[in-house]
């Protein structure tokens, strides 16, 4: 409550009334300098040639023209990957813990023969030589490989985020320009909070995955780093614009700010904190698969070993899983959230 | 009532830093027990007086003892336990639940781990209970978010909170100004019942004057950031009452007179 008076003009001062237009020179200025930047801009992005190509793609497929490198490009992809790959056989031969009497769900043994032309070194003849060789073959085995990568993933999703929560909480702190101890403090964690931000994920777990090696390791630090960089920017930002009435009330009796914080600030932002932090458990579900693909651990990784090898089926698989999993998860916390609000 | 002074206030000064004058030369002795209710416009100073005591306002110049110990940057942790605050807007935390809010009034006292996992101490409990019973509210609001509860409810639960470490004196900052007429004689009649209970000072400010005649022991009338007036209620009679209203000075140095656009200004400057 303030308790300055209120400045009042004196008596009988004129004002002056005025009401423009809202638009001026200046503005007409500023829309062509924008429209020049975004013709550049879009020129140097190819997006002229973008235009031209899916035109001629569209073209291509209601068969007004033969040629379209677009619709080439992406039916050769398509034919290659479908159908997705399903199954693993494995030669028994070359198993160590293979034990006939307990097979995996679903799968046998089965016996191949392979024919193969072989030089006899007696008579310098080639001739056709068939060997037969146990095969284990699970119809589903490669679906349970892929379920298991995801798994993975879900769980470097998961420890990412409960990082970047465990990471960004003291970060807020000092962050938090009103319970900050001083000006140095809050600046050092501001800029902190900022680079965090500014590096990618996937940039962060190129250089983790040199330090920790190939794994999940490099992957959860990486997804805990840059998320705590997010984390702690929208932490601190609720706790100085928290209503400062509840603050003001426990100050008025000494409680300190720890406790000051947990009673008057918490339970006014804590509705956004889960918020944000949802938010960051959804995005760090989809930065796991990607963080894969430099070796850091999940799904990612062996869609970049099968890609490598031109293996598409098994690419088409992964991809399958990568979206029923995300699909499956957005469902769930869709529901969670409506439960919670 | 005991003679010996609680709140002691000592040639209090205060300079905002556009240089206005919030407080002026103020002096103010309450005795133990005593229910002293600021009086006066908005914009007088009385809120700035009454944030003096606990420190939330630093005077320019000027002395404050509180039972006897001085107000310093060393001991205002130590006396704002012994003082405790009812606000004008009730400053709850609305999304928390009543007895958190209550539970709140006694952090002082609890250690931090226990704070953080919300476990009070049994009688700290018990007090909270026994003092929500005391303003009039029932076991089925304990659970109830504080926003949910009506004004004058949310301003029984702030007295609840005010009162969990049996306070010396209580510092109430217009603390009926939202509630209508009826719901502020029962507030204050709480508040001075459990004030007497614990034979506590309460420092009031009000801008009613009908409630300051009804529940002051004493009226302290201020204007401009200066005591004008300092006695029973008996003796604030109709022609002081004037006097403490009429020609209110905005700081302008100038008295202007009071018209109905002054009025509403005046409204909005206590806000």
């Amino acid at each position: 409550m303030s308790t300055r008076p209120i400045p009042v003009p004196p008596q009988g001062t004129r004002l002056h009334w005025h009401l423009d237009q809202p638009f001026r020179l200046k503005h007409l200025v500023i829309a062509v300098l924008i429209l020049a930047l975004l013709l550049v801009t879009g020129h140097r992005t190819e997006m002229d040639r973008m235009v031209s190509m899916t035109t001629q793609a569209v073209g291509n497929l209601v068969g007004l023209n033969d040629e379209s490198q677009v619709v080439r490009g992406l039916s050769k992809v398509a034919d290659s990957m479908w159908p997705p790959q399903m199954a693993t056989s494995e030669e028994v031969a070359r198993m160590n813990d293979f034990n006939a009497d307990e097979l995996p769900v679903f799968a046998r043994v089965e016996s191949r023969e392979t024919t193969t032309q072989r030089l006899n070194e007696d008579t310098l003849q080639l001739e056709s030589v068939t060997e037969t060789t146990e095969v284990l073959y699970d119809p589903l085995g490669y679906v349970k490989t892929v379920f298991g990568k995801m798994i993975e993933t879900l769980e470097i999703a998961l420890w990412g985020t409960l990082l970047a929560v465990s990471l960004s909480i003291p970060l807020a702190w000092f962050a938090a320009s009103n319970y900050s101890p001083n000006r140095v403090t809050y600046t050092l964690a501001r800029g902190f909070i900022s680079l965090l931000r500014s590096v990618p994920e996937l940039i962060v777990a190129l250089f983790l995955v040199l330090a920790y090696g190939f794994g999940p390791i490099a992957g959860v630090l990486a997804l805990g780093m840059h998320a705590a960089g997010f984390l702690g920017k929208f932490y601190a930002e609720d706790i100085e614009n928290a209503d400062k009435q509840p603050q003001e009330a426990l100050e008025a009796i000494g409680a300190g700010k720890i406790k000051t914080v947990l009673y008057a600030v918490m339970p006014q932002v804590l509705p956004q904190y889960v918020a944000y932090t949802a938010y960051i458990l959804d995005r760090n579900l989809r930065m796991a698969t990607v963080v894969g693909l430099v070796g850091a651990g999940g799904i990612g990784q062996e869609l970049k070993g099968r890609f490598d090898m031109y293996d598409y089926g098994h690419v088409m698989t992964i991809l399958i899983a990568i979206f029923l999993f995300v699909f499956l998860l957005d469902q769930l916390s869709a529901r969670i959230r409506s439960r919670m609000i | 009532m005991s003679q010996t002074s609680m709140v002691k206030l000592g040639a209090i000064e205060k300079t905002w830093a556009d240089g206005t004058r919030a407080l002026n030369n103020v002096d103010l002795e309450v005795p133990k027990g005593q229910f002293c209710v600021i009086l006066g416009p908005s914009g007088a100073g009385k809120s700035t007086l009454l944030r003096a005591v606990n420190g939330l306002m630093r005077p320019t110049a000027g002395k404050i003892q509180v039972d006897g110990l001085e107000l310093t940057q060393a001991s205002e942790r130590e006396l704002r336990k012994r003082v405790a605050m009812i606000h004008q807007h009730f400053n709850l935390a609305t999304r928390a639940s009543v007895a958190a809010n209550v539970l709140s009034g006694a952090l002082p006292e609890v250690s931090l781990a226990r704070a953080l996992c919300g476990w009070f101490h049994p009688e700290q409990r018990k007090k909270a209970c026994h003092y929500l019973e005391r303003v009039g509210l029932k076991p089925e609001h304990l659970h109830r978010r504080a926003g949910e509860l009506s004004g004058g409810q949310q301003q029984r639960v702030g007295i609840a909170r005010a009162f969990m470490l049996d306070p010396k004196v209580v510092l109430a900052d217009e603390p009926v100004a939202s509630l209508d007429p009826q719901i502020s004689r029962d507030i204050l009649t709480l508040l001075k019942d459990a004030a007497r209970e614990l034979n506590a000072t309460v420092i009031c400010s009000l801008h009613q004057v009908d409630l300051a005649r009804e529940f002051g022991d004493r009226i302290v009338g201020m204007r401009s950031g200066e005591v004008v007036f300092d006695g029973a209620p008996t003796e604030f009679d109709d022609q002081r009452l004037s006097r403490l209203y009429q020609n209110a000075d905005w700081g302008d140095g100038e008295p202007t007179p009071v018209t109905e656009d002054s009025l509403e200004l005046e409204a909005a400057g206590g806000m």
